[in-house]
């Protein structure tokens, strides 16, 4: 029937669009502070900018902070804010960025002011660089970074020391996702989804291995609201595969709707069953996981088009009713 | 049975003063207890007309056809989902043309009401007219239909009892209560019902086969378990009425009402009870926030088997819940909305998407999402082409590499990809290939040292060795005599040059692999450049631009590096570093340092095995330059 109704939902009353001098990939929403969300530049070069923008859904308005926008050296390959609020008597919120190192900054009223860089190398100034990172929200002073080099990085960012690190898989580490305050799970080029223990460094899990050796495993996303459930991605391919830690090795269910790769997926923040994944296709899925999975697989419950292959997908844990995604250089907000 | 000219009482009834609407919901004839759309007049907005015949037709008729047109296309929308195969019979009007208010009335046909239920089924339960005012913001619990009205903007709804049902009038306008209204309407109705003028109207003909519909609608309801699929649709189509019955299953404004639900109902009925008050809770909790997603998860499946609860006799109940649940679970029940949307949906589920969209964007700040349907974006043009994940890669794969470019570990990786590939079946590639790279390091270490220190005669490590160990003595010395006249500078104040105004250190073909045959370049002519440059810098290093730091050019043959950093101990050995990894083949360096500052030029022979452009190199070290 009629398909080409994608510039419908441009419509102010249940999304906004921001349009960024640079591509976008890095995007997170700030719990601490509802309103604010960070946006970080792809430009393939060393210059790249991070912007901090705040959105009030009430009238629908989005006004980037110039004041707030800093200087990142090489595109952040993810920006996360602090998981809680901070303590009372600061107005401040930190954000990390990951890229060549592991990065902490402050961000004021006013300002942004680099707080901290952690460099886990002894030998040499450069660090492996860094593929993604994910702050423990039970214990934040404490964030996993994954690597290049095979390798798991767990900082105290307090105390600005190396916790422990682990070599996590045999190829690069892909992604990194905190459990619980002690357990995280990556993913990596070896095509292995692993858990493991920080009070047990010597083993880990294999809950999953992609179906075709050495099928890079991509993204990883934690249920925070069901920690038996975590999902993944995989090179080249339309699937987000669930994963139910209790069942290794094979996954619940497979959601394939997309019509193209998947590139980001994120579960709701508050909702055990329901997760968006967005692709290649240009669409952006909310799933209701089943208790009982249909024969035929399992359908989406709705979609978005934004009319461009989206990069980057974020669920806002303030503000659940609204998730965003990214785009070319644009930054969309949509109501749930 | 509906008076044959109900309709046109209705008309006079609801254009005597000039309202939105007028519903008679009367007794259904195959379910006893149950009030469903009778006979129907509207007299609100219209989008657009459509006037098949090119007859001119006055408003009565206009009015009177509209009306007949809805029902038609109601019929033909109802038919289409029993049937899917079948195909649409066509109507005057297609779901494109109505308005908002048109949409409110036409859902409303697909209501039905128990006695005692819902604004129709209350008034004629207490015998009493119902005023409600404020209709589209009401609670759903008092009047169902709040959400639908809220699209349409209708204000003010009343019910009335009469001989043949319920009537129920509504309008745009908000209107205050007047009983009055309601017994002038009566009066005058009641009375011209009794006159029964023998209407011909060419627009009732169709009076027989809309019964006929309604019939094989009910016989379809009530034979679920033989036609299971069909079943489901009407699960799904029956839905609106569940919700109401579900929202007004507990109704703490009207205590009475309550009674005569608890009373009448069965014990089946209580037992709902206790589920649907959970239901209600939720989708109270949910217009505050949403945030209570997994709570309400249970709701779709009250509102899909409530309505079995008020139907004793029904054996179909237990099929509704069995069919009802994979798909009812769909339903988001966070927001009323989302359940309306699903409502008109299922109801026109063979009719476009993008209607009820449309229609459904009328509420505020509606979800940026719509319906998941399969095949929806068949033809979707998306950019099929090119690298899937495209982004995604660059950030995993490439931007990796961009750290790593101009480090020394580009040099490993180098190293560590030719043991692999050359040695890759060798049990002991592990041993290999890390002796590999600390040959290497040691190596690129010694050339670092060999370009410190200046005096060095000849190539081999152990004459490295040996020279930097007399160069360091002599810088020794030389701190010691600095240090001597240090104490003296109060008494001779500028005689001497302090030590951190000049050091300068010149090496000689530093870095010239001596196996590639490259000939060293005289010295002669390089001292002098050596100089030039030296001052060039030195220049540079007053206007004190601290941005442009790194110059990296490359000109005929040669490639010139000119930076400025803070000084610091170790520099000059990551500056070297950094720059070995790109494979450049030095001519000369020469380094200084004043005012804290670290001068440094370096020259090299551009050879076409450099793989990094200038760009690269510059990256590189202005990424050193910049660390503390």
């Amino acid at each position: 029937m009629d398909n080409s109704t994608q510039e419908s939902h441009l419509r102010s009353e249940n999304s906004v669009t921001y349009e960024s001098p640079y591509p976008i990939y890095a995007m997170a929403f700030s719990p601490s502070h509802p309103h604010r969300l960070a946006l970080g530049s792809f430009i393939e070069d060393y210059t790249n900018r991070v912007h901090i923008l705040s959105f009030h859904p009430d009238t629908l308005s989005l006004n980037p902070h110039p004041s707030l926008s800093f200087d990142h050296p090489y595109p952040p390959t993810k920006l996360m804010f602090h998981p809680r609020k901070p303590s009372p008597s600061s107005s401040s919120d930190l954000l990390a960025t990951s890229g060549d190192y592991l990065r902490l900054w402050d961000v004021r009223e006013n300002s942004v002011e680099p707080l901290s860089l952690f460099n886990n190398s002894k030998t040499s100034e450069f660090c492996a660089p860094l593929t993604s990172f994910d702050w423990n929200d039970i214990e934040p002073n404490r964030i996993g970074t994954s690597s290049i080099d095979t390798t798991c990085t767990i900082w105290d960012i307090e105390r600005t020391v190396v916790e422990t690190q682990l070599i996590a898989h045999d190829k690069e580490v892909y992604d990194i996702a905190w459990g619980e305050a002690r357990v995280f799970a990556s993913v990596s080029a070896d095509g292995s989804v692993r858990i493991f223990d920080l009070r047990d460094k010597e083993h880990s899990t294999i809950i999953y291995e992609s179906p075709h050796p050495d099928t890079p495993l991509l993204r990883l996303a934690w249920n925070k609201q069901d920690l038996r459930y975590m999902a993944t991605i995989l090179m080249d391919s339309n699937k987000v595969v669930i994963l139910d830690i209790r069942s290794p090795t094979t996954p619940v269910a497979e959601l394939e709707r997309h019509r193209g790769s998947v590139n980001a997926i994120a579960w709701a923040p508050h909702s055990s069953t329901h997760i968006c994944s967005a692709g290649d296709d240009t669409q952006a899925l909310i799933w209701e996981l089943p208790t009982l999975a249909s024969p035929t697989g399992i359908d989406p419950m709705c979609m978005y088009s934004a009319g461009c292959e989206i990069n980057q997908l974020q669920w806002s844990a303030a503000q659940p009713d609204w998730i965003a995604v990214a785009f070319a250089n644009k930054m969309q907000l949509l109501k749930v | 049975m509906v008076p044959e000219n109900m309709k046109k009482q209705l008309a006079l009834a609801v254009r005597s003063i000039q309202w939105s609407y007028a519903i008679l919901w009367t007794d259904s004839a195959t379910q006893p207890g149950v009030l469903r759309w009778g006979e129907g007049y509207y007299n609100g907005d219209i989008k657009t007309r459509k006037t098949s015949q090119g007859v001119e037709l006055n408003s009565d008729q206009i009015g009177l056809q509209r009306s007949e047109q809805l029902r038609e296309l109601f019929k033909s929308l109802k038919t289409a989902e029993i049937s899917p195969q079948s195909k649409r019979p066509s109507a005057a009007l297609s779901p494109e043309d109505l308005t908002d208010a048109e949409w409110y009335y036409l859902v409303c046909m697909s209501f039905i009401f128990n006695i005692g239920q819902g604004l129709p089924g209350r008034t004629l339960a207490k015998g009493q007219p119902i005023w409600l005012n404020n209709a589209h913001s009401a609670d759903c619990k008092v009047f169902s239909r709040s959400l639908l009205a809220k699209s349409a903007s209708i204000e003010t709804v009343v019910c009335f009892p009469v001989m043949e049902g319920v009537i129920e009038l509504g309008t745009t306008e908000q209107v205050s209560e007047d009983f009055s209204l309601i017994e002038r309407i009566k009066t005058s109705f009641l009375n011209s019902l009794h006159v029964n003028v023998p209407n011909k109207s060419g627009v009732l003909k169709s009076r027989d086969q809309e019964d006929l519909a309604y019939v094989a609608f009910d016989h379809n309801a009530n034979n679920v378990e033989s036609i299971p699929e069909i079943g489901y649709d009407i699960a799904n189509a029956t839905s609106p009425d569940g919700s109401s019955n579900a929202f007004q299953a507990n109704q703490p404004l009207d205590e009475t009402f309550m009674v005569e639900r608890i009373t009448s109902g069965t014990s089946q009925v209580q037992s709902w009870q206790v589920m649907d008050d959970e239901l209600s809770n939720c989708v109270h909790n949910s217009m505050n926030s949403s945030d209570c997603i997994s709570q309400t998860f249970a709701s779709p499946e009250n509102i899909a088997s409530s309505p079995k609860c008020n139907n004793p006799s029904d054996p179909r109940a237990r099929d509704l819940q069995k069919c009802n649940n994979p798909k009812m679970t769909l339903v988001d029940p966070r927001s009323d909305d989302w359940h309306y949307q699903r409502v008109l949906s299922d109801l026109l589920k063979n009719s476009d998407q993008l209607l009820i969209r449309m229609h459904s964007q009328k509420f505020h700040q509606e979800s940026s999402f719509v319906s998941w349907r399969k095949g929806g974006t068949m033809d979707c043009q998306w950019p099929r082409s090119g690298t899937s994940q495209k982004l995604l890669k660059k950030v995993l794969f490439e931007v990796p590499q961009m750290h790593l470019d101009g480090l020394h570990e580009s040099q490993e990786e180098n190293d560590y990809k030719e043991g692999m590939r050359l040695e890759a079946d060798e049990i002991g590639m592990n041993h290999v290939m890390s002796e590999r790279r600390r040959r290497a390091k040691l190596n690129e270490r010694f050339l670092t040292l060999r370009s410190m220190v200046p005096s060095i005669t000849k190539d081999d490590k152990v004459s490295i060795l040996d020279d930097a160990i007399e160069y360091l003595r002599k810088l020794e010395r030389r701190i010691k005599e600095l240090e001597a006249q240090k104490g003296m500078t109060n008494i001779e104040p500028g005689t001497r040059r302090s030590p951190q105004d000049m050091v300068e250190r010149t090496s000689d073909h530093y870095f010239s692999k001596s196996n590639n045959g490259k000939k060293p370049v005289v010295k002669k002519r390089k001292v002098c450049g050596v100089d030039e440059t030296g001052r060039e810098i030195n220049s540079d290093a007053l206007k004190g631009s601290y941005a442009n730091d790194v110059t990296v050019s490359a000109g005929d043959n040669e490639l010139v590096i000119e930076m400025k950093c803070p000084s610091r101990s170790g520099r000059l050995l990551e500056i070297m570093e950094a720059v070995n990894s790109f494979n450049i083949d030095f001519n000369s360096v020469q380094s200084t340092e004043s005012d804290g500052n670290l001068h440094l030029t370096i020259k090299s022979v551009f050879t076409g095995a450099t793989i990094a452009t200038t760009k690269r190199i510059k990256q590189a070290l202005q990424k050193v330059a910049s660390k503390f």
